[in-house]
């Protein structure tokens, strides 16, 4: 007897079948590969820009405070910044609002005193002070005990401020760098990479 | 040939093309979405954060070249500004492709009590408007409990939130809900400018200098802590010995004759100190250039116009009525200085007792008028006394009187000619070799200076070219560095108002 064959149900020979497999192989490991690939370049790069944003925001925050800052220190390891400015607004904890309480959370009144280097601008009595910090993983800004993280990243950022003080004009300069999650070996290169500068100069530098 | 379709295979390849552009569309999506959140963020958010700054700081500018103007051109100060007792309000401006606006409210806080200038507090709000969507789109993870961005970068996106929660001047006066037309963000900067003195050291010539004499010096003490005592410059060891080296002379061309001995520093612009600069003990600097302006006749405002006298013909006293003060002395409008007026200021009097009397004379002439002229000037104990003159003033040495011998108490201001072509002249000549001097500060811009003689003088002088030939004796009181009229202004402080 005879076998006839079909044509509507012929099937794939067992090398056709091999071929295709083959290439489904490829193609679907070419995909997932790239796939994969696309999502940790993602990652990476939105990691990247976030902690970029982050270096901007520690940028901004210590500028602030060094351009209406009366006296600026840093420490040897350049890593904490203290920072003591005029008390503009009544606190709670100060006399004339314990005295009077609708003060609180109002700006003060400037008042002049002489001193030996000449007269002098002063907003109360007393001055607030402001310190940057490092702590494990975050950047912390403390104004007068009370804390806020202004910045926490995985990829270790940290901020190195230099004091610089002249004869008539004293200024800051800050880096700021971080460990991108994407590179390899923790290497220098990858990091001084990603340096964010700043220069802030104190317009109130307390003279004599 | 005709090609056979295949029914059972129909379909599969638009599948596979739809699923493929629904993933990418889908990862396309979060890319875009996520773009745009940091755009906003970075580009937008970040951006109108400092460009806030950049009008506030803009309006701080604006509003310290008003305050510059009160002494450099007063007739012309706050025009188009509003103005309600001793504060002024700018109109709001708004500059910029960004559409940055700015303001400023500038106030007198403080009028010094022993020159009557008085200090101004400026604040100014910067605003910028926020462009993008409606979002914040700010980057707070860092923590569950704060969010750095909003802390620090405050956006109005419906209301204004500084006045709904202190108010339009912070201070917690008439809080409201005030809608804004777009989100913006606003920045607030408060700055104080203080004035400038001009008697800042010994001698200051804008032009030529030459002096003062083989056998003259300058030296400095500080009267505070005692009368003059010319042996302190020479003994290391006394307490007051670092106030005896700054008989500082500074000139603003490369002419610079020295002659006798400078007890402090020699600046000049450009030039080489000539003749004895062994003689200099301080710091001899050939690059310092500084600028003069010609100075104006300041508002009279403030001041308690006396009309009588008006002229000084002879002998001449004036006794105020009452003291005045620094900031509101007795102000009299002399209009002639005859080359024999004699003029005595004598203190105001309260129960027999001589007052603390404040006294500002315009005279709108010469003091004297020729080589042989011998006016006199007479400032007993207690008498703060202005003299602003237009004309030319020529006396000898010994006819100025300053009986506290405190100079700060005899002040001279030369008003600068409008016709630039007038050549303005003090020239104080003793003749004789008198050794009787004089204590007064002298500030004129645009007045060649000339002193003959040997007189011993304690006081400051500003001027145009200085000439002295002489064996003078020049002290420069370190008093006087605060003392004097306003002749420009300076920011000292500067605080941003962060709620």
């Amino acid at each position: 007897m005879k076998r006839t064959t079909s044509l509507k149900t012929r099937g794939f020979t067992l090398t056709e079948v091999m071929i295709a497999l083959g290439i489904g192989g490829v193609a679907l490991g070419a995909t997932l590969t790239s796939s994969i690939s696309l999502q940790k370049s993602f990652r990476a790069i939105d990691s990247y820009f976030a902690t970029h944003m982050q270096q901007i925001r520690i940028v901004d925050y210590l500028s602030r405070d060094v351009k209406r800052g009366l006296i600026v220190t840093t420490s040897a390891d350049l890593q904490t910044v203290t920072i003591t400015i005029p008390n503009y607004i009544y606190q709670k904890t100060d006399p004339e609002a314990i005295a009077n309480p609708a003060l609180v959370g109002t700006p003060r009144q400037p008042t002049i005193t002489n001193t030996p280097s000449g007269p002098q601008v002063n907003y109360g009595t007393t001055t607030s002070t402001v310190v940057y910090s490092i702590n494990g993983l975050s950047i912390l800004r403390t104004e007068n005990g009370a804390v806020t993280t202004i910045a926490s990243s995985t990829d270790q950022l940290v901020p190195l401020t230099t004091d610089v003080e002249l004869a008539n004009t004293e200024y800051t300069k800050t880096s700021i760098t971080f460990q991108p999650i994407f590179s390899s070996g923790g290497s220098v290169a990858s990091r001084s990479g990603t340096t964010v500068y700043s220069t802030a100069y104190l317009r109130n530098k307390r003279r004599g | 040939m005709k090609l056979r379709k295949q029914p059972f295979q129909e379909g599969n390849v638009l599948i596979c093309a739809l699923c493929t552009i629904l993933v990418i569309s889908l990862i396309g999506a979060n890319v875009l979405q996520n773009s745009t959140t940091r755009f906003n963020v970075a580009s937008s958010q970040v951006r109108s954060w400092k460009e806030a700054l950049f009008a506030a700081e803009t309006g701080g500018d604006i509003g310290y070249a008003e305050v510059r103007k009160t002494v450099l051109d007063p007739s012309h100060a706050f025009e188009g500004w509003t103005t309600s007792g001793l504060q002024r309000t700018s109109p709001v401006i708004t500059f910029g492709n960004n559409n940055l606006s700015t303001s400023t409210v500038i106030d007198v806080f403080y009028y010094d009590p022993a020159t009557g200038n008085p200090w101004y507090r400026s604040r100014t709000r910067g605003t910028a408007p926020v462009k993008g969507l409606l979002r914040t789109g700010m980057d707070d993870r860092m923590d569950a409990n704060t969010k750095g961005d909003s802390l620090l970068r405050k956006i109005d996106f419906f209301t204004d939130h500084f006045i709904a929660t202190y108010g339009p001047n912070g201070d917690g006066v008439d809080k409201a809900i005030v809608p804004v037309a777009n989100p913006q963000v606003t920045r607030r900067i408060e700055q104080i400018s203080a004035p400038i003195t001009p008697f800042e050291a010994a001698i200051r010539a804008n032009g030529i200098f030459y002096g003062l004499g083989s056998a003259a010096y300058v030296d400095s003490y500080r009267s505070k802590n005692g009368a003059y005592d010319s042996s302190v410059k020479d003994n290391p060891s006394h307490p007051n010995f670092g106030d005896s080296r700054s008989g500082t002379v500074e000139i603003n061309t490369a002419v610079a004759t020295i002659q006798g001995s400078i007890y402090g520093n020699v600046y000049t612009n450009g030039g080489t100190v000539t003749k004895r600069t062994t003689n200099i003990t301080g710091v001899i600097d050939n690059n310092v250039p500084f600028s003069l302006v010609p100075l104006e006749m300041p508002s009279a405002a403030t001041w308690n116009y006396v009309a009588s006298p008006s002229a000084v013909n002879g002998n001449t006293t004036i006794t105020p009525a009452a003291p005045g003060s620094a900031t509101s002395p007795n102000y009299y409008l002399i209009t002639s200085f005859a080359n024999n007026g004699n003029l005595t200021v004598t203190p105001a009097m309260n129960a027999g007792s001589p007052q603390e009397t404040y006294v500002t004379l315009h005279v709108t002439d010469n003091i004297g008028n020729s080589t042989s002229s011998s006016p006199s000037i007479e400032v007993p104990l207690h008498v703060h006394l202005k003299i602003y003159f237009d004309g030319n003033l020529q006396t000898k040495a010994q006819n100025i009187i300053n009986t506290s011998g405190y100079a700060g108490n005899l002040q001279f201001y030369a008003i600068s000619p409008t016709d630039p072509s007038v050549q303005q002249t003090i020239d104080l000549n003793s003749g004789g070799g008198s050794t009787t001097g004089f204590s007064a500060v002298f500030y004129a811009p645009t007045a060649n200076f000339t002193i003959n003689g040997a007189p011993d003088i304690t006081g400051a002088i500003v001027c145009k070219n200085f000439y002295a030939n002489g064996n003078i004796h020049w002290h420069y009181d370190r008093e006087l560095d605060n003392e004097g009229v306003a002749v420009d202004y300076r920011i000292v402080s500067y605080v941003e108002d962060t709620r």
